[in-house]
């Protein structure tokens, strides 16, 4: 059944062609969309193993408004429950929505791997960056974006640095910023020395999240900078709202191609019915039951939605892999990163849909009358 | 052997495979009742060749799509080897077709896009048959048509004689005691409708299929045992 059904599509190459293009194309768009809501459930959706607060300046929702003490980090060491703390500051080109955002990330040299031990130098070195007061270490799919490499010069945001190395790293956010002494982009980028952004901060265990938050909060709830501390998931999910409600209209264009293909293999397989009444009726005479031949309709849609939905599947995935898209917002930056679970989703809704199209069309076919259908011409 | 018209049921033949009582078979189409086929009786012997004839419109196509369950009667009864066809339903008559019918068109009616093996598989592909089984079932069958040369040949690659020898192999493959022929020469040159009616008649002497068979042509309804004459939807003669 399977081999006369993708012999039937090869039949009409040219037909079938341009319906799994179309599919394809579907596919390609709602791929991408669907791994755009994968990225951003990935870094907005709490875990239970989340133990990182991000302390901020209260009402502050830009990276260039948000100006906190260094010297808050030593009152937040003390504080029961915290493992380990970072201050950082951070410079970006745009803190609004954007495709190319360039994140600096001002760290203490000595602290970057205590705090972060995932870091992983895949080229140049770690000691060459501790070693230059204006030497970045700078993300993988970053560096991609800019097509920077080791020994480069570059300069973003009135910030000119060198890169020392490429490092990649679990973390999203990680692979799309450039580290840089702390004290070298205070200076660069104009907010003085002892300033910091925010301070990153890991405490003992996920359930001390809410106590150590509230605990900064209070602390510094009457000094001259007051802060808020959510958990770094919540943190992203309120402070990058804009970028959130662009992702979530995408949706609806997700939605749109899936409508599309839906339309489209559909009008195929009636198309193919159609074409075929008087061959449908030799197999019906043949002995052929209404089952079966909507079976064969069925599987002829499903392989039209299937070859058609991986061609587009796969193509949107190795696209957004070689593109490394990020979307960048308030100094957060998104990576639009495609995973295997996009794969299997847009594989697997490339099959219901060709099995929902090709169901009115299987019906219609079962159902005509054989004597009749012997009888066209 | 015998063919009547709007009489009583015929005494049934000793070793008859089917067996026609008072079949009529009328439709609705706009305001008019059209009936193609008025209380026909027949009995038609096991191994028996049999020619309809008759004007366009006298009724024997459908009279060969109520024998071959492709169709169904309005009234009467038609049995086939026992098996009363009106009671069955749709699904079980299908599945009796698969079992019991071979059906020859006169346009063969392949499918374009599989080779002559393939086409002649299909009807085994109803069959619980193992891939090994199906395959020498179909040699067979194509053997048997003298187109063992050409079984990976597509319908386009072949002359209409050797399509018809397709569509005969595909209708034969699985062994059905009965086959149902529409015209199949008709679409054939006369070296090529020779040898197709020659075919025919060997089916039915070596191989004993009951074979009924409509056609135009005096010459092809000359090869069967028995001819009949339909005139709007009854029978109006005999031949033997």
């Amino acid at each position: 059944m399977l081999s006369l059904a993708l012999k039937n599509i090869f039949r009409y190459r040219l037909r079938s062609s341009l319906t799994m293009a179309g599919v394809a194309t579907g596919m390609f768009l709602f791929t991408t969309v669907e791994t755009m809501q994968q990225s951003l459930a990935r870094v907005t959706r709490s875990e239970a193993d989340d133990t990182t607060l991000i302390v901020y300046r209260e009402n502050r929702f830009c990276p260039s408004t948000s100006r906190l003490p260094e010297y808050y980090l030593s009152s937040i060491e003390k504080i029961e429950g915290v493992r380990r703390v970072i201050p950082i500051q951070i410079a970006v080109n745009n803190c609004g929505a954007s495709l190319d955002v360039i994140t600096f990330r001002g760290v203490p040299p000595e602290n970057l791997l205590k705090y972060n031990p995932d870091l992983e130098v895949v080229d140049g070195s770690f000691k060459n960056w501790t070693s230059r007061s204006d030497a970045a270490l700078v993300g993988q799919t970053f560096a991609q974006r800019r097509n920077l490499q080791t020994g480069d010069q570059f300069e973003a945001v009135g910030v000119n640095v060198y890169v020392a190395g490429i490092i990649k790293s679990n973390e999203a956010q990680d692979n799309n910023v450039a580290y840089v002494h702390l004290p070298f982009l205070q200076q660069a980028s104009k907010v003085g020395l002892g300033t910091v952004t925010q301070f990153n901060v890991k405490v003992e265990s996920a359930e001390l999240l809410d106590a150590v938050a509230t605990k900064i909060d209070t602390t510094f709830r009457s000094d001259s900078q007051p802060t808020v501390t959510r958990p770094e998931k919540a943190f992203f999910a309120e402070t990058a709202k804009q970028m959130i409600e662009l992702i979530g209209f995408t949706h609806w264009l997700g939605l749109g191609a899936v409508a599309a293909v839906l339309g489209l293999v559909a009008n195929a397989v009636l198309l193919i019915v159609r074409g075929r009444i008087k061959e449908t009726a030799v197999l019906q005479t043949l002995g052929f039951s209404r089952f079966r031949i909507a079976c064969l309709i069925t599987c002829e849609g499903l392989l039209l939605g299937l070859l058609g939905g991986a061609v587009g599947v796969v193509s949107a995935i190795l696209f957004l892999h070689w593109q490394s898209f990020t979307l960048g917002n308030e100094g957060l930056t998104l990576a639009i990163t495609p995973s295997i679970t996009v794969l299997f989703n847009g594989l697997l809704v490339a099959l219901i849909l060709g099995f929902t199209a090709s169901l009115y069309p299987a019906w219609r076919a079962s159902r005509q009358p054989l004597v009749e259908s012997l009888n066209t011409g | 052997m015998s063919g009547t018209n709007k009489s009583q049921p015929a005494d049934p033949m000793p070793d008859s495979l089917i067996q026609i009582r008072n079949l009529t078979k009328s439709f609705t189409k706009g305001q008019s009742v059209i009936t193609p086929l008025d209380s026909l009786s027949l009995e038609v012997s096991r191994g028996e060749f049999l020619a309809l004839m008759g004007p366009s419109g006298s009724g024997k196509t459908t009279l060969l799509n109520l024998i071959a369950g492709i169709d169904t009667a309005s009234s009467g009864e038609l049995l086939v080897d026992s098996q009363n066809l009106g009671s069955l339903s749709r699904a079980r008559l299908t599945k009796w077709r698969s079992l019991n019918v071979g059906y020859i068109f006169q346009l063969y009616h392949l499918v374009p896009i599989l080779s002559a093996f393939e086409n002649v598989e299909l009807p085994l592909l109803l069959q619980p048959l193992t891939r090994s089984e199906r395959r020498a079932q179909v040699e067979a069958a194509l053997d048997l048509v003298g187109l063992s040369d050409r079984i990976h040949h597509r319908p386009a690659e072949l002359s209409g004689g050797q399509e018809q020898r397709v569509a005969i192999a595909r209708a034969i493959v699985h062994d059905p005691k009965l086959l149902v022929a529409d015209e199949p020469t008709g679409d054939l040159d006369g070296e090529s409708a020779s040898s197709i009616l020659e075919l025919l008649r060997s089916l039915s002497r070596d191989h004993q299929k009951t074979i009924v068979m409509v056609t135009h042509d005096p010459r092809a309804a000359a090869v069967a045992d028995r001819s009949l004459h339909l005139e709007k939807g009854q029978l109006v003669n005999t031949a033997g």
